[in-house]
């Protein structure tokens, strides 16, 4: 069988989703059973999530051998992870980038006012200079993002805090 | 025939069937007065005024591309903590049916569905936006969706009384039955064509749903002594992750869109003239509200069955996928009717009928009311009270939709680049509000970029939900069984009510089947064939 008829992306997902379920089902029979305690086996805690791993890992097995048969899925169910261009990279690597600073980062580790001025004006401005139909000047997007970062925190900090009594870190 | 001696009880039924509730005149009128004082109590009070606002809010969140209904009604969870009970669900009601109407809008002038339940609208009102009838689209998924949320709002007062009542004869074994039949009717519905994946999603919730401490031993599951997941993960960041941050790597993948231009013309002519195509929006409202009581699979398939349902009996096929206002009609009344389908099952069985309605259940037992098969003996004011909440909030809807169909153009205008990075902190902010945990945040991005790469590699999103809402009621009840059995299965399969629901699991499962659909299709093309000779 060639390389060419495989699936990748449901071999690849049959692999992950097959090996989810094997370590469930490990992490499962490993739970304690409680029998010194008198305890019934059929409340154990790891029964349900040990059949459920076992029905995953069956299913990621099935997933996995039709990737391998390389069968043509419907149009509609059709993955578009491999159907990539550079500026839809760019963009999707600059947001997971950006999201990941935001939420280990700065959410939580200085005022919230702050933290979000500032993720919004690095966003706001990132974004549109990655994008390659932008039509405004430099200088006018850095004032746009200024006054939408100050306004946007300012105003996510009164509604929360001061409207509906949501305590923010910070 | 039947039915009326049933009604005059000359026909033997056992005492344990269930009782219609229709056929008994005086629970018929206990029940109308109840819901004629809520809409009085609604209508004549400040309440009114919430109404107009949280609806129009809901209006905005589902125009949003990005902001979807589940992600609308999960931020403003968080927003109605310090609200009175009722006002707070009038509130959540109203942003859910207000999010599912608005992502229409997005649907005819961006070709892009505002909520993934618009995709079908798109198809129809995207074509007649280009022709430069885009008032007229609007009109149309305007009043389609309160003729939907209405016909949907009569099968909620008329069913839900009724399957509560039914459901006090469930046990723990149909209840894990019910779990099992949710996960895969919803894996084979949401998953287009490849149910497979919907199943690979919906168990992966369920798994998801173990993690923590389980009831019976209080015993930390899958946490690693890591304090944090010892109590495991917390719906509302989870369903902001899947839903929310999930979008916003969705939107900032694809292309821009831009708005179609043109004058907006005869909204009120077509709106008026809806309501004329009778047989669809019956048809498409019956429809959306039975997809709407089916578990975790909602407003999407109600839109799509009932546009092809549509589609089907169309004398005029040709039109549909080049600007069909009837099949536009179709699909906007079938996913606005999904909505309080979806709360049937929510308020009888306590299990969502659709994502927003799953944060809508989570946020009705943070505010102390218990949905389940006791609410019409325990709650039926506040039942009649969310029969009357969606009554308001659809003809909110409709004067909204109607009246201010020019300035909620604007929403459209904005660029995405400014709209992502404010909708991302609203959705940390929502994830974090709940119990004031920064690992919810954590869990929040995770869930976000799990549900990426799953919708990218082409699994839906829905059934994991569903599995996670599901896992603690399917845990306990099959532990509570075997116990209560000392590990016999066989009262799963020969209880008549667990019978039935166990084979209607097990034909889901053979029908999915690639070598039967196969077989069935070759049939059906057959009978069809001899059917035009």
């Amino acid at each position: 069988m060639s390389m060419r008829t495989i699936n990748r992306t449901d071999f690849i997902s049959g692999i992950v989703v097959a090996v989810m379920g094997a370590a469930g089902l490990v992490g499962s029979l490993r739970m304690p059973r409680f029998e010194a305690r008198g305890a019934d086996p059929f409340t154990v805690p790891g029964l349900t999530p040990g059949l459920l791993s076992a029905v995953l890992c069956v299913l990621g097995v099935v997933l996995l051998l039709r990737g391998m048969s390389g069968r043509v899925l419907a149009e509609g169910a059709r993955p578009s992870i491999t159907e990539w261009t550079r500026a839809s990279a760019a963009r999707t690597i600059f947001t997971i980038v950006m999201v990941l600073l935001y939420g280990t980062l700065l959410f939580g580790h200085m005022p919230f006012i702050l933290a979000t001025a500032l993720f919004i004006f690095v966003f706001t401005v990132g974004a549109e200079l990655i994008d390659t139909e932008r039509s405004l000047p430099i200088w006018k997007l850095v004032i746009g993002g200024l006054v939408l970062a100050g306004v946007a925190a300012f105003a996510i900090d009164f509604v929360f805090t001061d409207l509906f009594l949501v305590r923010l870190p910070g | 025939m039947t039915l009326r001696l049933y009604a005059t009880g000359r026909f033997p039924l056992p005492a344990s069937w269930p009782r219609c509730p229709l056929l008994s005149t005086s629970m018929a009128m206990d029940g109308l007065t109840h819901f004629l004082s809520a809409i009085a109590e609604i209508g004549f009070s400040a309440q009114i005024i919430v109404v107009f606002w949280a609806t129009l809010l809901g209006i905005t969140v589902g125009m949003i591309p990005g902001l979807t209904a589940t992600l609308g009604v999960a931020l403003v969870t968080t927003l109605t903590f310090a609200m009175e009970q009722n006002t707070a669900i009038l509130v959540l009601i109203c942003v859910y049916i207000g999010a599912i109407y608005g992502g229409g809008r997005t649907a005819i002038l961006l070709n892009i569905p505002g909520t993934p339940a618009n995709a079908a609208s798109a198809l129809e009102g995207f074509p007649l936006a280009r022709k430069g009838r885009a008032g007229e689209a609007m009109a149309v998924a305007t009043t389609g969706s309160f003729l939907g949320s209405v016909v949907g709002m009569v099968g909620l007062a008329l069913v839900a009384p009724w399957l509560a009542e039914f459901a006090l004869d469930f046990t723990s074994f149909e209840f894990f039955w019910l779990a099992v039949f949710g996960i895969v009717l919803c894996g084979q519905l949401t998953a287009m064509d490849d149910a497979l994946k919907g199943w690979i999603a919906g168990f992966f919730g369920l798994l998801v749903a173990m993690v923590g401490q389980e009831s019976i031993h209080a015993y930390a599951r899958f946490s690693y002594g890591i304090r944090d997941l010892e109590g495991g993960f917390g719906l509302l960041p989870v369903l902001v992750g899947a839903f929310g941050c999930t979008e916003v790597f969705i939107v900032m993948r694809q292309e821009a869109t831009r708005a179609v231009a043109g004058k907006v013309t005869g909204v009120f002519r077509s709106a008026l003239s809806s309501f004329g195509h009778a047989r669809t929006w019956l048809r498409s409202g019956f429809i959306g509200t039975f997809m709407g009581v089916v578990p975790g699979v909602g407003e999407d398939m109600g839109a799509w069955v009932s546009y092809a349902a549509a589609k089907r009996a169309s004398k005029r096929k040709e039109e549909y996928g080049q600007g069909s206002t009837e099949g536009l009609l179709a699909a906007e009344t079938g996913n606005n009717a999904a909505v309080p389908g979806a709360l049937i099952p929510v308020l009888t069985l306590a299990i969502p009928g659709s994502a927003p309605a799953a944060v809508l259940l989570a946020a009705m037992i943070i505010h102390g009311l218990r949905p389940g098969p006791l609410i019409m003996i325990t709650q039926a004011d506040f039942f009649y009270s969310v029969v009357a909440m969606v009554f308001w909030a659809s003809c909110a809807m409709l004067l909204l939709g109607l009246l201010l169909t020019r300035p909620l153009l604007l929403i459209l205008r904005v660029r995405r680049e400014w709209l992502m990075g404010i909708i991302f902190v609203l959705c940390t902010v929502g994830a974090f509000a709940i119990a004031g945990r920064i690992f919810d945040v954590w869990v929040m991005i995770g869930f976000g970029l799990i549900g990426f790469m799953m919708r990218e590699a082409g699994f839906p999103v829905a059934p994991m939900i569903l599995g996670v809402v599901l896992g603690p009621i399917l845990d306990n009840n099959l532990r509570r069984s075997l116990a209560l059995t000392q590990g016999d299965p066989l009262p799963f399969v020969t209880r008549p009510i667990s019978a039935v629901i166990a084979s209607l699991v097990f034909l889901i499962i053979i029908f999915s089947l690639p070598p039967v659909r196969r077989r069935v299709a070759a049939f059906r093309a057959r009978f069809a064939r001899g059917g035009a000779q």
